[in-house]
């Protein structure tokens, strides 16, 4: 038994074997404990990785609210929807043929540059983003799509997203008044982080704009397990949203939802008062002219139209290929961002008139019986300045009534002075001139009316030696008693006074927004005031004979009952145009603003109407005719109903 | 306690005796169907996702039933006979390697492959199997000569030749293999301990070289494992994923059928080389640990069939086929947890795949083989507990 150490076998150890296994078993405990650390001590961290890895969420794009507007007093209509946009989207990681080949193809079915293509898949690639999904060219036509779902065997990596987007039924049709979309930009996402993804598109003016909060939705989320290869593909109804069943992946392993799907919110449609008819033939009357139409419904203040020329289609900023167009409109001149019905002031002119006859009367400086002489010129000393009339050879005696009709200047040259300026500011105001009329769109512009106070305070430090340069003179009074001088005011705010005319003395709240509730101040003129101005007003269209025919004429319609008053507003002072013989050799942009200001009365719903062309140098020629076209087409769809005589404020007699 | 030399001859060598059935190892024979059995749990759940028309874990129940039946043919082998064929077997499998690296065909980039007609011949792999024998062959001719440095150099200049050959295939996981092997064997044979260090420090002293001479691949694989981040969708990506696998399953597992990792192809070879993460990410800690202990036990078991074998040959095979064992499950481990890079080196018993599934049930037999003659009257072993042998020593 005694091992023999001579014999040339080799001497097994039972210690050397059993240190093997000693080794072996030590190994493993280091497996075992390695195994600890992964499993035990880091385990939640891996478990987690994991499930972001198997758990991608997908999110639900909400639906932007919709904004309608009518038809007639109850047709809605689709202004402003969502419609399924295809992208061309191509995955790097999906591959599966060279990349050449692939841009190759896709540049051949769809006609983009194969290079561009392919740089960008380079670039997903080296930043190491091959499962990216990239972009390669959105909002592609239908027959575009189709033939690349035709291809799709041919085209691996690639497919088509749908996605919501927002669509602009009418064109350019109240595009301005609608707003446009623009990408949020950092610092807003900041804020809005709950409810915003980077890219998400956000309104810019507008009611795009001035209802953000409304008509974006809420997101919905879905957590999907996902396949290591292959990306789910969710497809979505013509409208965008996902469909939830029968999910799939792009290698076709059906994908299980977990957890509970948050539906995405639709944002909230939002129903204008504006009628889109009527907001047509305003805008096509302003064709190839700037300018300015607002309707309004006198009593309630809803806004029946707002149209401003040159416009713009707000489609173009939500176009994956109208960036040129885009920026055209962002910079070019003239501003087609601005709406000129509440955005841009202009010199009130005579339509000023309106609210100076008002005040006069309203404060008993004249009666309906006041007369003033008109020679055609005025001077507030006998050697001092001329103040002329529009009219030359003068008008006569002119009482209230004839001075609104035929815009006599002497006699509200002389109503003024008589006024004054701290009354003439109180009776503006009241007017909504010079004030912002509350309509529910962003950026409206105020006006002013000068004071003393504004005069005094518009005294700039280096001129402080010469403080009699900012008194306020007399002359200022005669200037702004013809609504020139430094007052401004918006087409919107002359539809706002047109409407208190109109409607029996009461401001209105212009909206557009058919659930704000209709605001109007106490009334604050008298019926006896009403009655004369309206005298004035109605006389101002009526076409003789046999009285001599007012300056609106242009806007007569038989059957209807128009109120109306013209304007022009000096774009410079008379001198740097009197030298032309022809009124047609004068410049365009030296010729004065045309206005227009009416009011229906005899018709359901009444309506206040400002009419703006800008250098269109005659409101009697310019802006009156426009009128016509307005009250027609807007009784034809409303229907003519006549306003019952009891309703009518009494003035039947009057006339 | 060594084996007489006298009792040599009474013991005689039978190349075949189905006697030996009756002498099979029931511990052993348990261990392994529990492993086989536990592998194919797992397979089951890891074939899921593949979409094949005979399922994995079908074909693999009937390479483990060919295993069985080539595991209990061995044993009734007489590992003497195969030990003394060797030699003409490592000349064959010189010729092999040195035809593979010629005519091989070429799969991924490496030629690993023979092929013969309607089969193909993967020499590299029965290569292990055919070392340990001849290692067994050389080490018992030797005797007490290896502790002489000449003879001790030798056994590496065996190992050596097809080493390299495998390595240029380039098959680093089982070219790897033979060293462990070597050195287990090696020690157990008596060698001297300062030749074994100094042999093992040289061999890390020859690691630059082996970097350099190594593909693109390979470097890249074992750069990954120092920052799997580098590169996660890269070479990093199934070391990342498989770490990610094993640790999400933590102590208990997202129980069976269950894995997301592994079910949404997440891991890559999951069914096959990474086999070890699915089965972490649905059993946890507790079934990795549970695998572990199994294959620990096995070799445990085989180590005393070793330490107890009839004679130095029988312990050599025996300690050889147990090292190469359980060097796949250590490495194969050791990958998916990410301590070392990725190469390919299936795990014993789990792993999908029919020739090393063989060569798993032939190291088996080989055991099984040394444990019956361990057995026979006039052995002078260790009474075994659990061994029929008992009967027969008292």
């Amino acid at each position: 038994m005694a091992p023999d150490s001579r014999e040339p076998k080799p001497s097994i150890s039972e210690a050397r074997v059993r240190l093997l296994g000693m080794a072996i078993a030590l190994s493993f405990c280091l497996l075992a404990g390695r195994l600890w650390i992964l499993q035990v001590i880091r385990g939640p961290e891996f478990l987690g990785k994991s499930e972001s890895n198997r758990l991608r969420i997908e999110r639900l794009e909400s639906p932007r609210g919709a904004i309608y507007a009518r038809r007639g007093p109850v047709q809605d209509v689709v202004l402003a929807d969502n419609r399924a946009a295809r992208d061309l989207m191509v995955v790097p990681a999906d591959i599966t043929i060279s990349d050449a080949a692939l841009c190759r193809r896709l540049g051949e079915l769809t006609g983009i540059d194969p290079k561009k293509i392919e740089a960008q898949i380079t670039k997903a690639r080296k930043a190491r983003e091959p499962f990216k999904q990239i972009l390669v060219r959105g909002d592609i036509p239908a027959a575009v799509s189709a033939r690349v779902d035709e291809y799709a065997y041919a085209l691996p990596g690639v497919f088509t997203a749908v996605r919501p987007l927002r669509r602009y039924v009418y064109g350019k049709t109240a595009g301005q008044v609608l707003g446009y979309l623009g990408e949020i930009n950092p610092e807003e996402l900041e804020t809005r982080q709950d409810r915003y993804n980077m890219g998400d598109l956000i309104g810019r003016g507008g009611l795009e704009g001035r209802h953000e909060d409304r008509l974006h939705g809420e997101d919905g989320r879905m957590m999907v397990t996902k396949f290591a290869a292959g990306t789910p593909q969710l497809r979505t109804d013509p409208y965008g949203n996902p469909y939830i069943e029968n999910l799939v992946d792009s290698l076709g392993h059906s994908l299980s939802v977990e957890e509970e799907v948050q539906k995405a919110r639709p944002g909230g449609d939002i129903y204008l008062t504006l009628d889109i008819g009527l907001q047509a033939t305003a805008e096509r009357l302003l064709e190839g002219e700037h300018g300015a139409i607002a309707v309004l419904n006198a009593e309630t203040g809803e806004i029946l139209a707002l149209a401003s020329a040159p416009g713009y289609d707000p489609a173009v900023f939500v176009s994956d290929t109208g960036s040129r167009e885009r920026v055209s409109i962002l910079q070019g001149k003239p501003n087609r961002m601005l709406h000129r019905a509440y955005q841009e002031v202009y010199a009130p002119g005579s339509v000023f008139k309106v609210m100076l006859a008002s005040a006069a009367l309203e404060e008993g400086v004249i009666t309906r019986d006041t007369k003033f002489y008109c020679p055609g010129l005025f001077r507030l000393d006998a050697n001092g300045r001329a103040w002329h009339c529009w009219r030359r050879q003068g008008h006569g005696q002119v009482n209230v009534v004839d001075a609104l009709a035929f815009s006599c200047d002497v006699f509200f040259y002389n109503v003024g002075l008589e006024l004054g300026v701290d009354k003439i500011g109180k009776w503006a105001k009241k007017f909504g001139l010079g004030v912002q009329t509350g309509i529910d769109l962003p950026g409206e512009a105020a006006g002013s009316i000068p004071s003393r106070e504004s005069k005094e305070a518009s005294n700039k430090p280096g001129h402080e030696e010469e403080p009699w340069v900012y008194r306020w003179y007399p002359g200022d009074t005669v200037n702004l008693s013809i609504g020139q001088g430094e007052a401004t005011v918006t087409p919107l705010q002359n539809a706002v006074m047109m409407a208190a005319i109109a409607n029996g003395g009461h401001l209105i709240v212009p909206h557009l927004d058919r659930e704000s509730a209709p605001a109007r101040s106490e009334k604050f003129l008298s019926d006896r005031t009403l009655t004369i101005v309206r005298e004035g007003m109605r006389k101002c269209v009526e076409k003789g004979p046999p009285a001599p025919t007012g300056t609106g004429r242009e806007a007569y319609i038989e059957g209807f009952e128009i109120l109306g008053k013209t304007g022009s507003a000096q774009m410079v002072s008379l001198s740097q145009y009197e030298h032309y013989k022809d009124e047609a050799d004068i410049p365009k942009e030296l010729r004065d603003h045309a206005w227009f200001v009416a009011g229906v009365l005899d018709h359901e719903p009444k309506l206040a109407v400002c009419i703006l062309v800008e250098h269109g140098h005659h409101g009697s020629s310019e802006a009156a005719p426009r009128m016509r076209d307005i009250v027609n087409g807007f009784y034809e769809s409303w229907g003519k109903t006549p306003v019952l005589a009891a309703a009518a404020d009494g003035e039947a007699g009057a006339r | 306690m060594r084996m007489p030399g006298a009792k040599k001859n009474e013991i005689g060598i039978r190349i075949f005796s189905l006697w030996n059935l009756r002498h099979l190892d029931p511990l052993l024979a348990l261990l392994v169907i529990s492993l086989a059995v536990y592998g194919l749990f797992v397979l089951y759940s890891a074939g899921r996702s593949e979409f094949s028309p005979t399922p994995y874990y079908v074909k693999q129940s009937i390479f483990f039933l060919m295993g069985c039946g080539i595991a209990l043919f061995i044993s009734c082998v007489d590992y003497r006979s195969l030990i003394s064929l060797a030699p003409a077997a490592y000349g064959i499998f010189l010729c092999l390697l040195a035809a593979v690296l010629v005519v091989g065909d070429e799969i991924k980039g490496s030629r690993r492959w023979l092929d013969l007609g309607p089969i193909g011949f993967q020499p590299s792999e029965s290569t292990k199997l055919v070392m340990v024998f001849t290692l067994a062959w050389y080490l018992t001719l030797l005797g007490r000569r290896i502790e002489k440095l000449p003879y001790f150099l030798l056994t590496f200049a065996l190992i050596g030749v097809p080493g390299v050959m495998i390595f240029k295939q380039p098959d680093l996981g089982t070219s790897a293999v033979l060293g462990p092997i070597a050195v287990a064997m090696l020690f157990v044979a008596g060698c001297r301990v300062w030749h074994l260090a100094g042999m093992v420090m040289l061999g890390l002293g020859v690691l630059p070289i082996a970097w350099s001479h190594m593909k693109d691949y390979q470097k890249q694989r074992v750069m990954t494992l120092f920052d799997p981040s580098a590169d996660p969708q890269g070479s990093g990506y199934h070391t990342i994923q498989s770490m990610i696998t094993v640790g999400s399953g933590g102590l208990n597992g997202k129980g069976y059928l269950h894995g997301t990792q592994t079910y949404l192809s997440y891991l890559p070879e999951h069914h096959t080389d990474f086999i070890f993460s699915q089965l972490a990410e649905e059993f946890g800690f507790v079934g990795g640990c549970a695998a572990l202990a199994l294959f620990l036990c096995l070799f445990w078991r085989a180590l005393y069939i070793a330490r107890t074998a009839a004679d130095p040959s029988g312990s050599l095979v025996a300690v050889g086929c147990v090292t190469l064992l359980a060097f796949h499950v250590f490495v194969n481990t050791s990958i998916t947890i990410g301590v070392l890079p990725v190469t390919g080196i299936p795990l014993p018993f789990f792993s999908y795949g029919g020739t090393f599934y063989l060569t798993t049930m032939s190291c088996i037999g080989v055991i099984l083989s040394v444990n019956a003659r361990r057995s026979v009257p006039g052995q002078s072993g260790r009474p075994l507990v659990l061994s029929p042998a008992r009967q027969g020593v008292t």
